[in-house]
C-alpha cells in the first residue's frame, strides 16, 4: 500500500509518503496556502511524487488533517445560518446556561450573545413537542410551519439550517421529518439536525453543537470538494480521508455532513503520532507533549487507548461542543511565550506570545521582549549556527539584551533570569499534565513523555523531572509528528444513544436491541466505506453515573448478549473508576446508564516501523563542545556540554548528559544526569537520573 | 493558637511555581465536588465553593468553577468555627471533619453548609481545606431550602450546625449522621452531597500537604504571603488611581409588598463609598432596620461578599486586568461598616435564610455609587434574581428541585447589557429542560427572552427571560425574589429597566404574585410563570446608532413604534432606516 499523510498547519503543510511494502518513507514541507489550503496540499504531494519518482495513480490513500472547521469557528467566519426550533424555545442558544463565562468581570463578552452563530432573526419557531421518558408526541409537528420557515430563511439568503427540537435525542422523528421538508423546499441548503450530530440530552449544548456544524458546514464541504477536484485533476485516483477529533478518520463524505467532528483534526493527529512513536519502543502509557511557538498540547494514552474528553468538558471558541473528542489539553505556553513583570510585580511567562512576527528577540525580526526561546539561547541550549538545521539564524546578543533588561528589574543575574523563565514555563506545562494525570488518579511515574513539535524536546526532560516521569521519548522526526500520525489511524465512527437505565431495574431486552441497532448502523457504514467485515472492530461503552449525579464516566460493556450476570463487571468497573477519578465511590448507590455508545473501527493500512542505520559513530555525530547552564542540586552551574547531530547518531548507541542534540526540525536538551539511548526504531529514549 | 511567622524571603520564580500549584489544588477540589455530587443545585448550577485557608484565616486560593458567593465566605466560616472551638474548649485533631452553617458565625446562610478539614503537617496544624455548597433541604418549616420567606427566626430556618465534628480523629460520628437523615427531606440526595463535599475537602488537604512536603512549610507560607501581597497590591493600585472622596447611592427593595406592616416593605439600602488613598470604606449606615422575616443579611458571609465581589469585578475586571489570584489579599484595602440591627447586620436570632436577593441589591447599589467614580467601568442597574423551590411527595418520599431564575445586566460603555444571566455575586447555571422533565413531574412550556422589554439607552439594557412551568402532579412551590416594584436604574441618560414578576395560573384564576411567596400548594395542571427583570439602559437612547436600533427591531427585541418613540429612529415597512425622518425626529 502507498499512503500519503498531509497535515496543514498555520505556516507549513507537512506531507509524508510511505510505502508499506518497501518500508520507505519520504517527507516534504511546503508553505501553507492560507487562502485555499487545498492548493498547497496538492502541490506538496505532487512535488514529493516528482522528487521521489512516485507514480501518482499508484497512491492508495490520502489522509488529511485540516483546520478549516477550527479556523471558521475561531475566526467567527462561517455560513449565514438559520434555525428551526421548538415553539417557545428559540432563545436556548442565546440564554445558554445563564452563567457568565467570567466570575469577576462587568465588561465581559458572552460568546453566544456577542457572536451568535445564528442571529435571532434567523431562528424560527414551529409547533411540535416531544416528552420524556419515551419521546412521546405531545404536540405533533406542524409541517406547514416548517415549510413557511424554510421559505423565509431561503428568502433571507441563509446557506445552512439547523433543526433543533427538545427531546430529539430520544425520538428524532420530528427533526428528520423537518429535514425532509427543508430539503424539498430548499434542496441546496446545508441541513443539520441536532439528533444526528449529538443525540444526547442537555438542549443548550446539543443545539449549540448542531449550530457549530451548520456554521462551519458549507465551508468544509466546499473545501473537501475543492480538494477532491484538485487531486483528481492532478492525476490522483486515491480516496480521501479526513482526520477527526475522535482520533479516527472519516471519509470525505461523512466529514462533509458532520464537519463538527473535525474541530481537533490537527492536534488529534499529533497525539496519534506520539502514540505510534511510543509504540515503536513498546511503551503503553504515554503522555504526548506537543509544543510549538504559542501553545502546548497534551494528550494521555493508557492501555485503554487515548483518553477521551467527557462530553461536558469540551469547548471551542467559548462554545460547548458535545461530540466525541480525544482529550487534548492546550495551554498558552511555547517558545514564543513572553516573560514579563506584571503590574503587581510578579514574574510571569505567557500566555501572550511573540508569535512568528516579530517572534523572539533572538530571531532578529525586531522582537523586544524576552521569550522562552531567548532564555534557551542565553543558557546555551539553542545554538547560533544550528537552529532548525541552520536554516534560521539566531541572534545571540539580542537574546542577552532582552533577558538582561528583565534581570535588572528582577534583581537577578542574567542566567538566573533565563533559567527562571524556563522554570516558570516548565511548571505551567507540568501543571497542565498534573491535571490530566494525578488529578484523575493516574501516576505519572508509570508513563513516558513523548516530546515533539518544534519546542517539545527542548523542555521535555525538565518537565518530566517536575512530575517524576522517568523517561522521555524523542521521535525520529519531532517536527512532523502529526503527518506521521495520519498514517497510523483507522476509520472510526461513534454512535451514541441516551438511555437513562438503572442498574437495579434494567431492561436488558431494550439494551440489547439498542446495541444491535447501533452496531448494525456502524457495520453498514463501514462496509459502505469499503471495509471487509473481518477488518471491523466494534466496542461497546456506556456513560454511567450514580443515580442523581450530573457527570458521567465511561465504562466498557460486554460485547455479547448483555445479561444481569455479565453486566456486573461494568458496575464494578464504574465503582473502581469513580474511586480512581474522584478519590471516593458510593458502592451502595444504584448506577444509571445515561448514554450507550458504539465505536466501530475499520482497520486501515499503516506506516511500518522505520529503521535507523547502525552505521557511523558517536564521535562522528559530535559536532562541537561548548558551555551550557543547568541547575544541579539546587545550584546553577556551567557545564561542559556535547553537541550532537541527530541524523548522524547510529542506532544502539548511547549518549550522556549534559548534551544537546541538533536536528533539522528541533533541538533536544539533555541535562546532566540523563542518558539517551538511540534505538533502531528511530526514537531516542532519555532516562532521567534521580527519579525512582 | 500560635501563628507561624515567615522567615524565608521568597524568590520570584518559586513564588510563581507555588501560585500555580495552589490554584491547581482548588480547581481539583471543585472539579471533583461538582462531579461527585447528586443534587442539581451543585452539579448543574455549580452553587458551591472550595478553598484552602491558612492558619491566620486567610484564603490562599479558590476553585474557579464555583460561584463567588460560596468561595468568598470561606474565611468567615473558619473564623466562626475557631471562635466556637475557643468558647467550647474544643481542639482540632488530625482526622477531624467539621460541619458548620451558623450565620452568626461566618456562614453565608443556613443551607450553605461548610465542611472544614484541618490540615496537619508533622503533627502541627497548618491550615484548613474547606468546601461549601448549597443543600436542597436542611429541615426548615416547609420543603426546600429557598423561598422560606415566612421564617420568623433562625430556629425556623432548619438545623443549625455550630462547628460540629462529623468525623472525630478519623472516626465517623454515626449519631450525628442519623440526626441528619431523620430531619432532612430528600435526605439520600442531601447526604450524598455532604459526603461528596467531605471527599473534596480531604483531597484538598492531601494535596496541600504534598505541596508542603515538596517545597517546605516556610517556603509555601512565604509564597502564600507573597501571593496575597500581590493581589493586595493590584487592588491598591487600582484604588489609588481613583479620586479621593465620598460617594453615596441608595436603592429600594420590595420586601413584603403584600404585608400590612409598612416596616416590612419598601426597604432602603444605603451605600457610602469613601476613597482615601489606596483604601476604601463602605458604610451602609442608613440601610433600613432588620425585619422579622428572613431577608436580613448576615454581615459576614453575605454583605462582605457582595461588596468584595462588586469592587473586584469593577476595579480589577478580569476582562481588562486578566486573571488575578483570588485570595484574602484582595480584601485588605476594604473596610465595611454596617450598624447593628439593620438589614445588613442583623442581631441573633433574626432570620436570614432568604438573604440572596438582598445581598445582590447591596452589590447593585454599590455599583451605582461607583458609577460616580468610574462611569465607564460599570453597568447600569442590574435585574435581580429569583430562587424557586419546587417540591412534592411521591411514595412517602420528598422530591425537591431548586432553580435559580436569572436576571440581566444593564447597558455598559460600548456594550449592551448581558441578557438573561445570573447577576453580580451569583454565577450559577440553569438546569437543562431535558434534565428537569426527565427527573421531576414538571413541564417547561416556554423559556425565552421577554417581549418588548429592552431598556432604551445608547447601549441597551440586557433583556430578562420568561420561564413557564406546569406541575404534572400535585406539589408545592416557594419563591424568594426581588425587583417586582423597583426597576433597575438607568445610567447617564439611559432609561430605567423593567420590573420582574411571578404569575400563578390555576384552573379558575390567574394572579400576579409578590416577590416573596411562601410554600404554596400547586395542583396538577397549575402553572407558574417567572419573569426576570431587564437591566437599565446606559447613555442617551438618541445616540444609539440607527443601525443598531434597526437590528434590535429585526431581531424582535423591540417594535418599530418603540424604535421611533424611544430612540427617534424611523424604520419603514421594508425594515429600512429612514435616515431623513430619523434625523428630523432626533433633532426635533
Amino acid at each position: 500500500m502507498k499512503l500519503v499523510g498531509v497535515d496543514v498547519g498555520g505556516t507549513f503543510t507537512d506531507i509524508m509518503y510511505t510505502d508499506t511494502e518497501k518500508r520507505n518513507t519520504w517527507i516534504n514541507k511546503v508553505p501553507t496556502t492560507l487562502e485555499d489550503p487545498s492548493i498547497g496540499v496538492v502541490q506538496g504531494i505532487s512535488e514529493l511524487c516528482t522528487q521521489q519518482n512516485i507514480e501518482k495513480a499508484n497512491i492508495n490513500h490520502v489522509f488529511h488533517g485540516t483546520t478549516i472547521a477550527t479556523n471558521a469557528i475561531l475566526e467567527y467566519d462561517g455560513a449565514k445560518t438559520g434555525m428551526i426550533t421548538t415553539k417557545g424555545f428559540r432563545d436556548i442558544i442565546h440564554i445558554g446556561r445563564h452563567q457568565r463565562p467570567e466570575n469577576y468581570s462587568v465588561m465581559q463578552e458572552i460568546p453566544w450573545q456577542d457572536r451568535p452563530l445564528v442571529q435571532r432573526r434567523f431562528r424560527k419557531e414551529v409547533s411540535e413537542r416531544l416528552v420524556p421518558p419515551n419521546g412521546d408526541v405531545l404536540v405533533p409537528l406542524n409541517e406547514e410551519e416548517v415549510r413557511v420557515a424554510t421559505r423565509e430563511l431561503k428568502e433571507a439568503g441563509v446557506e445552512s439550517i439547523i433543526v433543533s427540537f427538545l427531546f430529539s435525542y430520544i425520538n428524532p422523528s420530528h427533526e428528520n421529518r423537518a429535514k425532509e421538508i427543508i430539503k424539498e423546499e430548499y434542496p441546496d441548503v446545508f441541513v443539520t439536525t441536532s439528533s444526528d450530530v449529538s443525540p444526547q440530552f442537555r438542549e443548550f449544548e446539543r443545539f449549540t453543537t448542531a449550530t457549530i456544524n451548520g456554521f462551519v458546514g458549507p465551508k468544509v464541504k466546499n473545501y473537501i470538494s475543492n480538494l477532491k477536484g484538485r487531486l483528481k485533476d492532478e492525476g490522483f485516483v486515491s480516496d480521501l480521508h479526513i482526520m477527526c477529533s475522535n482520533g479516527g478518520i472519516g471519509t470525505a463524505e461523512s466529514v462533509s455532513e458532520r464537519p463538527v467532528n473535525t474541530l481537533l483534526s490537527g492536534p488529534a493527529a499529533g497525539v496519534l503520532g506520539g502514540w505510534w512513536s511510543g509504540g515503536l519502543s513498546d511503551r503503553k502509557k504515554l503522555i504526548t507533549f506537543d509544543v510549538g511557538g504559542t501553545s502546548a498540547d497534551i494528550g494521555i494514552i493508557t492501555e485503554q487507548g487515548i483518553d477521551e474528553s467527557t462530553a461536558r468538558d469540551t469547548w471551542i471558541a467559548g462554545f460547548p461542543v458535545m461530540v466525541p473528542m480525544i482529550d487534548i489539553h492546550t495551554i498558552g505556553a511555547g517558545g514564543g511565550s513572553i516573560a514579563h513583570i506584571d503590574e503587581g510585580g510578579a514574574f510571569r511567562v505567557g500566555p501572550k506570545s511573540a508569535g512568528s512576527r516579530p517572534g523572539p528577540a533572538s530571531y532578529g525580526h525586531g522582537g523586544t521582549k524576552a521569550t522562552v526561546t531567548d532564555a534557551n539561547v542565553v543558557l546555551g541550549r539553542l545554538d547560533e549556527d544550528n537552529f532548525l538545521g541552520g536554516s534560521m539564524r539566531i541572534f545571540k546578543q539580542e537574546a542577552f539584551k532582552v533577558v538582561s533588561e528583565l534581570a535588572s528589574q528582577l534583581e537577578l543575574s542574567e542566567t538566573e533570569t533565563a533559567e527562571g523563565i524556563l522554570t516558570i514555563v516548565n511548571n505551567n506545562m507540568a501543571n497542565a499534565i498534573h491535571e490530566k494525570t494525578i488529578q484523575k488518579g493516574q501516576d505519572p511515574r508509570e508513563f513516558s513523555l513523548v516530546a515533539f513539535g518544534g519546542a517539545g524536546p527542548l523542555h521535555a526532560v525538565e518537565v518530566a523531572q517536575i512530575l517524576n516521569i522517568p523517561e522521555v521519548i524523542i521521535p525520529q522526526h519531532p517536527g512532523i509528528t502529526s503527518a506521521t500520525g495520519l498514517l497510523t489511524t483507522d476509520l472510526k465512527y461513534d454512535l451514541i444513544k441516551t438511555e437513562f437505565l438503572l442498574s437495579n431495574e434494567a431492561d436488558y431486552e431494550q439494551l440489547n436491541s439498542d446495541f444491535n441497532l447501533l452496531e448494525g448502523q456502524i457495520i453498514d457504514q463501514l462496509q459502505k466505506d469499503g471495509i471487509n467485515l473481518s477488518n471491523i472492530e466494534i466496542k461497546r461503552t456506556a456513560d454511567c453515573r450514580y443515580i442523581g449525579q450530573g457527570y458521567e464516566l465511561r465504562v466498557n460493556l460486554p460485547g455479547n448478549e448483555i445479561t444481569p450476570e455479565n453486566i456486573k463487571s461494568t458496575w464494578n468497573e464504574f465503582n473502581m473508576l469513580h474511586k480512581s477519578e474522584y478519590g471516593h465511590c458510593f458502592e451502595n448507590s444504584p448506577i444509571e446508564i445515561v448514554n450507550i455508545r458504539v465505536t466501530g473501527k475499520g482497520v486501515m493500512p499503516k506506516i511500518q516501523k522505520p529503521l535507523v542505520s547502525k552505521e557511523g559513530s558517536i564521535e562522528l555525530a559530535l559536532i562541537k563542545k561548548g558551555v551550557s547552564v543547568f541547575r544541579e542540586n539546587g545550584e546553577l552551574r556551567e557545564f561542559e556540554t556535547k553537541f550532537y547531530q541527530r541524523e548522524l547518531l547510529p542506532a544502539n548507541s548511547k549518549i550522556e548528559g549534559p548534551a544537546i542534540i541538533f536536528q533539522k526540525d528541533t533541538t533536544t536538551v539533555m541535562p546532566p544526569n540523563c542518558i539517551g539511548y538511540i534505538e533502531e526504531s528511530g526514537n531516542i529514549i532519555i532516562k532521567i537520573g534521580g527519579i525512582q | 493558637m500560635k501563628t507561624i511567622q515567615n522567615k524565608v524571603k521568597i524568590d520570584p520564580v518559586t513564588s510563581q511555581v507555588i501560585r500555580g500549584a495552589l490554584e491547581n489544588i482548588a480547581i481539583e477540589m471543585g472539579h471533583k465536588l461538582a462531579r461527585m455530587s447528586y443534587s442539581s443545585i451543585i452539579r448543574e448550577s455549580e452553587d458551591f465553593g472550595c478553598a484552602l485557608v491558612d492558619l491566620n484565616g486567610q484564603q490562599l486560593c479558590e476553585s474557579t468553577q464555583s460561584t463567588p458567593l460560596q468561595s468568598g465566605p470561606i474565611p468567615g466560616y473558619i473564623r466562626g468555627i475557631r471562635k466556637i472551638f475557643q468558647e467550647r474548649g474544643d481542639q482540632f485533631n488530625p482526622g477531624d471533619v467539621i460541619m458548620h452553617n451558623s450565620t452568626y458565625h461566618g456562614a453565608s446562610h443556613g443551607p450553605d453548609i461548610g465542611f472544614c478539614v484541618p490540615v496537619f503537617y508533622q503533627n502541627e496544624l497548618i491550615g484548613f481545606s474547606v468546601t461549601t455548597a448549597h443543600h436542597l433541604d436542611i429541615g426548615a418549616l416547609t420543603p426546600g431550602s429557598c423561598g422560606i420567606v415566612d421564617a420568623v427566626d433562625a430556629y425556623a430556618e432548619g438545623l443549625q450546625f455550630k462547628a460540629i465534628k462529623v468525623y472525630e480523629k478519623g472516626k465517623k460520628n454515626h449519631q450525628v449522621w442519623s440526626i441528619l437523615r431523620d430531619n432532612i427531606r430528600a435526605s439520600d440526595m442531601v447526604v450524598g452531597d455532604l459526603e461528596a463535599q467531605i471527599a473534596a475537602a480531604n483531597i484538598g488537604a492531601q494535596r496541600y500537604v504534598s505541596l508542603i512536603e515538596k517545597y517546605g512549610l516556610e517556603t509555601v507560607l512565604a509564597a502564600s504571603e507573597d501571593l496575597m501581597n500581590y493581589s493586595e497590591k493590584m487592588m491598591r493600585n487600582s484604588i489609588e488611581r481613583l479620586p479621593d472622596g465620598t460617594y453615596y447611592a441608595e436603592g429600594y427593595m420590595d420586601g413584603y409588598l403584600d404585608s400590612d406592616d409598612v416596616n416590612k416593605k419598601d426597604l432602603k439600602v444605603a451605600v457610602s463609598l469613601t476613597i482615601e488613598g489606596s483604601d476604601i470604606t463602605i458604610d451602609l449606615t442608613g440601610t433600613s432596620p432588620q425585619v422579622d422575616r428572613p431577608i436580613n443579611m448576615p454581615f459576614e458571609g453575605t454583605v462582605d461578599c457582595a461588596i468584595y465581589l462588586t469592587l473586584r469585578s469593577i476595579l480589577l475586571d478580569s476582562t481588562i486586568h486578566g486573571h488575578i489570584p483570588q485570595n484574602s489579599g484582595l480584601t485588605r484595602p476594604i473596610r465595611i461598616i454596617a450598624p447593628k440591627g439593620t438589614l445588613a447586620n442583623p442581631i441573633f436570632p433574626a432570620p436570614t435564610i432568604a438573604r440572596f436577593c438582598s445581598g445582590n441589591m447591596v452589590a447593585d447599589t454599590l455599583m451605582k455609587a461607583l458609577g460616580q467614580v468610574v462611569p465607564t467601568q460599570i453597568s447600569a442597574g442590574v435585574g435581580n434574581l429569583k430562587v424557586v423551590s419546587y417540591s412534592g411527595l411521591s411514595d412517602e418520599k420528598y422530591w425537591v428541585f431548586m432553580d435559580i431564575m436569572e436576571g440581566s445586566y444593564g447597558g455598559r460603555n460600548g456594550m449592551n447589557g448581558m441578557d438573561a444571566v445570573d447577576t453580580l455575586y451569583a454565577n450559577t447555571r440553569n438546569n437543562p429542560i431535558e434534565d428537569i422533565e426527565s427527573h421531576y413531574p414538571l413541564r417547561v412550556n416556554r423559556y425565552e427572552l421577554r417581549k418588548n422589554a429592552s431598556a432604551p439607552g445608547k447601549w441597551r439594557g440586557g433583556i430578562g427571560s420568561v420561564k413557564e412551568i406546569t406541575f404534572l402532579s400535585a406539589g408545592s412551590v416557594s419563591i424568594e425574589a426581588e425587583g417586582h416594584k423597583y426597576a433597575p436604574w438607568g445610567f447617564a441618560g439611559g432609561a430605567e429597566g423593567y420590573i420582574g414578576g411571578v404569575t400563578l395560573k390555576q384552573k379558575t384564576n390567574e394572579k400576579e404574585l409578590p416577590s416573596k411567596i411562601p410554600n404554596t400548594t400547586m395542583n396538577e395542571g397549575d402553572r407558574i410563570i417567572l419573569t426576570g427583570p431587564s437591566g437599565g439602559g446606559y447613555g442617551n437612547p438618541l445616540e444609539r446608532s440607527p443601525e443598531q436600533v434597526l437590528s434590535d427591531v429585526i431581531d424582535q427585541y423591540i417594535t418599530r413604534d418603540f424604535a421611533e418613540k424611544e430612540y427617534g429612529v424611523v424604520i419603514n415597512e421594508n425594515f429600512e432606516v429612514d435616515y431623513f425622518a430619523t434625523e428630523k425626529l432626533r433633532k426635533g
